[in-house]
Parts: structure tokens; sequence; C-alpha cells
């Protein structure tokens, strides 16, 4: 077990972040890719994270194209799920680890067992998973009936409803991922509201 | 209240991505109940991620130029290409709640265990268990059911023995447990856990059980059956 590695940084105060990474840039790239598949922008983060993840590969696999396919389909997953970051639940480097993480924890399955299961993103979700954003949300019993009123809505609706609040999406984010005019998601999601509201009283707002 | 938490050098194994999936599953599972444990989780997670992507950091790996020059020798260029070509992008679906029935009673699967395979259950006395299919070869894990009043007779383990409770509680020699305790045990545990009210766990053994009392003695060829 690498047990020295990190001794000594993890008694250290919780929130070390350092100044050497320039945090709020990475979370802008991300956001850019996001919201607008900024190329120039993964571009950017390509460069910062690619060589370093490389590196890191490399410890883990002997086999270099096996550590080049590290980089490959981290950096890939990073195009293709950039908008399921939530800057405010971590910082950008926590997430790219995840995603790095779990690329490496599911190679490696399947190298040692022939397994491809891919397990990880059940183990350490890259999304935020729905129970964390629920904490605040103790009455389980409101949270079913809830959950059994949105589910009786006509589809469409239920895709705007549960991508907007439960994943935490923004309209804009939800029209590009539904494929879908922007002022169509926000009839949608008026429409199902209105409906909500009259099923759970006016109160549930 | 949960009493029992994985050690600090698991957790951070588990941070690492460097335990099987079957021990990764006990620890998410546990601090998917556990606030305490989801705390040092995330706090390590952060700052291993913020070491990973430090340059100061990574210089400790480069050993010679000549390992910078492989690196360097990488298209990156077209890799970006390559990448960016895709317009495709991954929805997270909201996550479907799987149940499992034992005795008639149902039972929410952890999230975590969602796509893993469950072989069939098999049943001596009040205990059920099903295998999870994961393919770990010395490694077994199963969720494992005790009807009220059942228990294990005593045993100690020849390798260890991770037991994270899923619903219910029982109790051994060394006290009560319940819903969400992360029980890890080695060999140099001997105990004889009863369920009064019932309960279902999710384990993990590397090893078969060994029974060290009288006429259990002769349970020890199905020792491997339970774990």
């Amino acid at each position: 077990m690498q047990t020295n590695l990190l001794s000594k940084e993890t008694s250290a105060k919780s929130t070390n972040m350092s100044d050497k990474i320039n945090h709020p840039q990475l979370c802008q790239w991300l956001d850019a890719i996001a919201q607008s598949r900024d190329k120039q922008a993964f571009t950017h983060l390509f460069n910062f994270f690619a060589p370093k993840i490389l590196r890191i590969a490399r410890g883990k696999f002997p086999n270099e194209a096996q550590a080049n396919e590290v980089v490959q389909d981290t950096m890939s997953n990073v195009w293709r799920k950039a908008h399921l970051f939530n800057k405010d639940k971590g910082a950008a480097t926590t997430w790219v680890y995840t995603v790095m993480r779990n690329v490496t924890f599911d190679m490696l399955r399947k190298i040692q067992g022939n397994k491809e299961d891919n397990l990880s993103d059940d183990i350490w979700p890259v999304a935020e998973s729905m129970s964390c954003e629920s904490k605040g949300f103790d009455d389980h019993l409101a949270d079913k009936k809830l959950l059994s009123v949105i589910e009786a809505l006509p589809q469409a609706q239920q895709d705007v409803i549960k991508g907007f609040y439960l994943r935490e999406m923004s309209q804009e984010q939800l029209a590009i991922h539904l494929n879908l005019p922007l002022g169509t998601v926000k009839s949608r999601l008026r429409l199902a509201l209105g409906k909500l509201k009259v099923q759970l009283g006016e109160k549930h707002d | 209240m949960i009493n029992h938490h994985p050690k600090f050098e698991l957790i951070k194994s588990f941070v690492n991505g460097d335990l099987p999936a079957s021990l990764s599953a006990g620890i998410a599972i546990h601090a998917d109940m556990c606030a305490v444990c989801q705390q040092t989780i995330s706090q390590l997670t952060e700052q291993v991620a913020e070491h990973s992507f430090e340059e100061v950091y990574l210089d400790r790996f480069i050993v010679d130029n000549e390992s910078l020059e492989t690196v360097a020798a990488i298209d990156f260029n077209h890799m970006i290409n390559d990448i960016v070509e895709s317009s495709d992008i991954d929805i997270a679906l909201p996550a479907v709640e799987k149940t499992v029935s034992f005795n008639d009673k149902q039972y929410t699967i952890p999230a975590v265990l969602s796509s893993m395979k469950l072989g069939k259950s098999s049943h001596i006395g009040k205990l059920t268990r099903s295998r999870i299919l994961l393919n770990e070869n010395e490694i077994h894990s199963s969720l494992l059911h005790i009807q009220p009043g059942g228990g294990i007779p005593e045993h100690t383990h020849k390798g260890f023995e991770l037991t994270v409770l899923l619903d219910g509680s029982f109790h051994d020699e060394s006290g009560e447990y319940v819903k969400g305790d992360f029980i890890m045990l080695d060999g140099s545990h001997q105990h004889n856990p009863v369920s009064t009210n019932g309960c279902l766990c999710f384990t993990v053994a590397n090893d078969a059980l060994h029974f060290t009392q009288g006429i259990n003695k002769l349970l020890n060829p199905i020792g491997s059956f339970i774990y």
C-alpha cells in the first residue's frame, strides 16, 4: 500500500487549494465546454491535464498503450460529461480526478478479470448523486410523493422537470441535451410546474 | 447510531482507487449512510486531486529524461481533434431503484450495487445468501439475509470478513450493530453473530469461515457457503 505518499498532506487542513493551480480558469473552461461545446476551451483543459494524467497512468500501467488509453478515455469523458460538473460542489481538479480514477479503475478491472462492467461510476458518481442533493429534504414521504406525482406527468414534461430539479441542469443545458429549442424547454417546465402545484397544493413551490 | 467505520488507511486506498470493486462498494454503501465518512472522503479526494495535478508533485515521478521524451512523443493534437469531433454528450439518467426480496420482505438495493449481477439465492436454516457476481477470484461478495432469531455459529476468519449492515441489526460478543455499520474483521476475531429481529448485510470475504466450537466444527466444509 502506498501509505506514505499522502500522509503528510492529509493531516493538513481540509481545504488546501494551492495557488499553483488556477481553479477559476479551469472551471471557466469546463463551463465553456458544457455551455457551448467550446473546442478552444477543451484544448486548454487538455493541455493542462493530459500530460499529468499520462504520467500518473504510467505509474499504474506498465503498458504504454494502456496509459495512453487512460488519457484518451479520461479527456473524452471530460468532453462528453462537462455538463455534469457542478462548480458549487467542488473543484474542477477534484472532478477530473474522479473521471480519471474511474477510467483507471474500470480498465484495471478489465485487464485483471476480463470484466467490462464499468462499475466505477456507481461507486464514485461523476454527477452529484441525488441522495446528496436531497440532504436538506429530510421528509422522505414527501420526497416519495413528489416523485410519484412527477412520474405521472407526460414523459416530455418529466424529462424537463427531472433534469432541472433533480440534476440541477440549467434551462440552456437542458435545451442542448434534449435537443429542443430553449422556448420549448421553458414552456414545458411552466406547464409541468403548473400541474405539480395543482397536485401538491400551492405550498410546494 | 452508526458506530463502526472504515479505518482511515482503507478510505485512503478507496479514494486512490486501489481497492477491489467489492471493498470499494462496501465503503461507498457505508459512506452513503454516514455523513462523517462522506466528508472525510470528499476532503481527501479534493486533496489527492489537488496534489495529483500539481507540477511539483508530478516531478517526483520523472525518473529520467527518456520518460519526458516519450511523454512528448504522443500526438496530443491528434487526440484532441479525435475527441472534439464527437458531438455526443452523456446524459446522466436519474437512478432507478432496484429491490430484492428475502423471505417475502422487500429491500432496496444500494445504488452502488445496482449494476452488479446477483446470483441465485441459497438457504441454510435462517440464512439466505445471494452471491454478487464480481469475479474477483478468492474474494467473494454476497447479500446475506438473516431471519429473526438466526445467527452464525461461533467462527473465526482465515482472511478478512467485511460486513456492512444494510437493514436491521445483529449483535455478537463485542456488542450491537446497526444499519450502516462497517465491520471489518480478520483472523484475530472470533465471534458468534445473532440477529434477534433479522437483518440484511453486504458481505465481502477472501476466505472461508472457520467454525471453532464443538459440533459446529462439522460445519467447516460449508464455511465457504455463508461468506
